[in-house]
């Protein structure tokens, strides 16, 4: 994620949109961030760009003093393009990076100016290099592209190799300190010695060096080389200083790999015409839309990608079939719209029916009007999330349990039996009655509550010290957390049992209390009563009114708000919100997050729509207090604070 | 000690103030008490707060059965060290009071187990630092210094660390039987008695400067 982020603002620095960029996104791309008016961003001077900390990675190596006095403008980049950022991963590899119009390509080099060229296998193509990033030129297109094979992959070559090579196991070492201290595991001297730590630098031949390097056959070559040599006579590398150790060898399958997917890649986009618009229809009617942005997820190959998911595969191929059966059109798509003072942020998430069905039921719920009685008007964040456990689980039973139902595997079987015994015995009606799925939070600003602090103070005398107990000042946030049930009698009797074995859990009059319950500071309360389990440490709420705020309520304007906004409903102002955080809670680096947000206060709101059988839509909207021109340097702020919240 | 002190750096960067007490105690033989206290109760709130947390920064934060197993590990192995008895740790998890005392029979014993201690709960390869010695007994004279391994925990410190550890302060106590004579570190303070020997600084001025806290005590003949 933070690679995507890193090449979208990478890409801000450099891209537009040409007619033909969007041709250029590889297959693999899962992600794609595609932004139609790149305009807004094109007065941008380089210098602020690179203080961005999303252009930490990537500043060093293309803007290197290169980018001094200029703005966007100055890069070469042809505004009246697109700029595609993408990302993927799959099974085998990672490939990232963006598609961009060029305009003058001599400007262009003087920002990617550590790029060398190498000759391309490609005719028309040019490619150009540096580090692990390649630059290739198609026409009037750019298209940074970086591709990592995957860690598990590596590996995997790399041990069959070294092993191979009559090696032992490689982390020896690291083993024997982590065990023998213990005395529990011994190591067997009989072993071959830890390879000698000795460090010397291997020439990896450079792409420009030879045309070839594309060639998956010569890939292949290197492998066998490197095996073929060595099984002879099993020599051990740690005796034979000539040989790679095993972290040079794992570096050069990595680089052997990454050449032999770039060139798939490649070969692809530039020789077959293969790219992810022509793979994926959706994608295609999305980037035609109008807005100043679009966005693309298909989470199905996320499905895929799961770890987890590739030994069940394995292990259970045609249940994994039909599950991933299950999944098929699980993609999200998004408009980026950007208004007079406005950003909004458009998402469907579509999925197939079977699935659907599943979301169908879940958001069927009724709103509860009650939970608004505990958000104050003055609160400057909330949520309220309204589902209908109940329904989602029999839908999800009745759509699940036929899947695993057809295999044939004991363990499966074994697991459905459970399953079916489980739903037969529990009380259901209970349970859901209990929790039902709609629940709902506020932040409410912060309070100063005196805490308990332990000082030494020394004698004088003897220089002898003593504990004594102290209080000082400090800020804790305050909020309301609470869910809609239809049994407070079961909380109820949870809570009168607790009373009975610790002494921090008391009632007073009709509100639990949990002495020193949140952060081992404050009292934590539980209201249970009317339909409703509200946990709070405002002080305000409990001792005047446990139904609720009262006249201090939220206003009718933002019931009917959130009454309105769907199954998801949220709302944060920044501008409060951030005021009132306690600076405590955070470090440095997320209150420079903090700051930052403070300059481009404004208003979020997330609402959602009714969920139909295959699709569900969602709207962020950031309304600010800014000018239309400022919305570039908002998008990058923005940007910027969850590159640094990721990191 | 101060390794103890280098060994829980990253625990206290997350909290805002921190306080550590180091305190050794000598007899006219060598042989001595060592206590070490460290004491995280002025940022209790945010403790919880992190301890309630996977991972703060991309660090991933321990649960408390994993801290307590840690030091116990600790207590067990500076137990099994040459020299070393009567080893005791206190860990107070409401205030987050952490307390480590042991008697050792000479300063040398107490540091070839702290040495010791540290080479094996080190991942870094790179034990020069261990060849320092950091605290000598000889006749009337104690040297007292601090480990070069801070140096290099010093030059990987963030501002925002900085900031944090400006809060905290660290006590070095040195306590003899005998008469203080003299001592050649200008902050430190000489107790009522004569018998002791203070130096307190705030934990970042030490480690931007770790020979803040060396010092050559001299103690006279008189009891």
């Amino acid at each position: 994620m933070k690679q995507f982020i890193t090449f979208l603002f990478l890409g801000l620095a450099a891209g537009s949109l040409a007619q033909t960029s969007e041709d250029y996104i590889p297959r693999d791309a899962v992600t794609v961030f595609s932004i139609n008016n790149f305009t807004l961003l094109q007065k941008i001077p380089m210098d602020e760009l690179v203080k961005y900390e999303f252009m930490e990675e990537v500043q060093q190596e293309l803007f290197d003093g290169s980018t001094s006095g200029k703005t966007l403008k100055d890069s070469g980049i042809d505004f009246d393009q697109k700029l595609n950022i993408y990302y993927g991963k799959g099974k085998d590899f990672e490939v990232s990076g963006f598609s961009f119009g060029i305009t003058d390509k001599n400007l262009l080099f003087t920002v990617f100016d550590d790029f060398d060229r190498v000759e391309s296998p490609y005719p028309g193509v040019e490619f150009y290099s540096s580090y692990f990033n390649h630059l290739v030129i198609a026409g009037n297109v750019g298209i940074l592209l970086r591709v990592d094979p995957n860690y598990e992959l590596v590996e995997e070559i790399t041990d069959s190799i070294w092993y191979a090579r009559g090696n032992g196991y490689p982390w020896m070492k690291y083993y024997q300190d982590e065990y023998n201290y213990e005395g529990e595991y011994e190591y067997d001297e009989s072993a071959p010695p830890p390879p000698e730590e000795e460090i010397y630098y291997e020439e990896v031949p450079e792409p420009q060096s030879s045309g070839t390097v594309f060639d998956e056959e010569n890939v292949d070559a290197i492998l066998e080389d490197d095996v073929e040599e060595d099984t002879l006579d099993f020599p051990v590398a740690e005796s034979d200083p000539g040989q790679k150790n095993y972290s040079e060898l794992s570096d050069s399958v990595s680089y052997s790999l990454q050449q032999k997917f770039l060139d798939r890649i490649c070969t692809e986009l530039f020789m077959e015409g293969i790219n992810l618009k022509k793979a994926d229809t959706r994608f295609a009617r999305q980037l035609g839309h109008d807005s100043e942005g679009i966005f693309y997820m298909d989470n199905s190959r996320n499905f895929q990608k799961e770890q987890g998911f590739w030994y069940f595969q394995t292990m259970f191929p045609s249940l994994y079939g039909r599950i991933e059966e299950l999944y098929t059109g699980n993609v999200i798509l998004g408009d980026l719209k950007i208004n007079e003072s406005s950003i909004d942020l458009l998402f469907e998430a579509n999925y197939g029916e079977a699935l659907g069905s599943i979301y169908k039921k879940l958001t069927d719920s009724k709103f509860d009007k009650k939970i608004l009685n505990y958000i104050p008007e003055n609160s400057p964040a909330y949520f309220s999330y309204n589902v209908n456990l109940r329904e989602a689980y029999e839908q999800a039973f009745d759509v699940i349990m036929p899947i695993l139902k057809e295999e044939q595997n004991p363990r499966v079987a074994s697991s459905v039996l459970t399953i079916e015994l489980i739903d037969e015995f529990l009380n259901k009606d209970a349970i859901f009655d209990t929790y039902k799925g709609s629940m709902f939070g506020s932040f409410n600003g912060v309070k100063k509550v005196m805490v308990e602090r332990i000082r030494y103070s020394y004698d004088e005398e003897t220089f002898e010290y003593t504990e004594e107990t102290v209080t000082a000042e400090e800020e804790i946030p305050v909020f309301t957390f609470g869910f809609s049930t239809g049994r407070n009698d079961i909380p109820e009797k949870v809570l009168n049992y607790l009373q009975k074995v610790t002494r921090k859990i008391s009632k007073e009059g009709d509100v639990w209390k949990i002495d020193k319950g949140f952060l081992d500071a404050v009292p934590l309360y539980i209201i249970n009563r009317d339909g409703l389990f509200v946990l709070t440490n405002d002080e305000d709420l409990v001792h005047r009114n446990t139904s609720g705020y009262g006249s201090q309520k939220i206003s009718k304007k933002k019931f009917r708000k959130a009454r309105k906004g769907g199954f998801v409903y949220a709302y944060v102002d920044w501008g409060s919100a951030i005021e009132r955080l306690p600076k405590e809670v955070f470090n440095q680096k997320q209150q420079a997050v903090v700051e930052q947000l403070k300059e481009d206060a404004g208003t979020m709101e997330l609402t959602s729509s009714k969920t139909t059988g295959t699709q569900t839509k969602f709207a962020l909207t950031y309304q600010f207090d800014g000018e239309y021109e400022n919305t570039g340097k908002y998008i990058l702020d923005l940007v910027n604070s969850l590159y640094i919240l990721s990191k | 000690m101060k390794w103890l002190f280098f060994c829980i750096l990253p625990l206290f960067l997350f909290g805002s103030c921190i306080e550590i007490i180091d305190d050794l105690r000598i007899n006219s033989d060598g042989s001595g008490t060592f206590r070490y206290t460290v004491n995280l109760s002025a940022s209790k709130i945010r403790i919880n707060s992190i301890l309630a947390l996977d991972s703060v920064d991309g660090r991933r934060v321990p649960d408390l059965e994993e801290i307590r197993a840690k030091i116990n590990s600790i207590e067990q192995k500076l137990a099994s060290k040459p020299g070393i008895s009567n080893v005791k740790t206190g860990q107070d998890y409401n205030d987050y009071i952490f307390r480590l005392e042991c008697d050792f029979k000479s300063v040398a014993d107490l540091q070839n187990a702290v040495k010791e201690i540290i080479a094996e709960e080190s991942k870094d390869t790179r034990m020069e630092y261990l060849d320092q010695d950091w605290i000598s007994l000889s006749g009337n004279k104690l040297v007292r210094s601090i480990p070069e391994y801070s140096i290099d925990r010093k030059n990987n410190l963030k501002q925002e660390d900085v900031d944090l550890l400006k809060k905290g302060s660290y006590v070095c106590i040195t306590r003899f039987d005998k008469i203080v004579d003299r001592t050649e570190n200008e902050q430190a303070n000489i107790s009522a008695n004569k018998m002791n020997v203070m130096v307190k600084t705030n934990i970042f001025a030490l480690i931007e400067n770790p020979s803040l806290l060396e010092n050559t005590i001299y103690l006279s003949n008189s009891k």
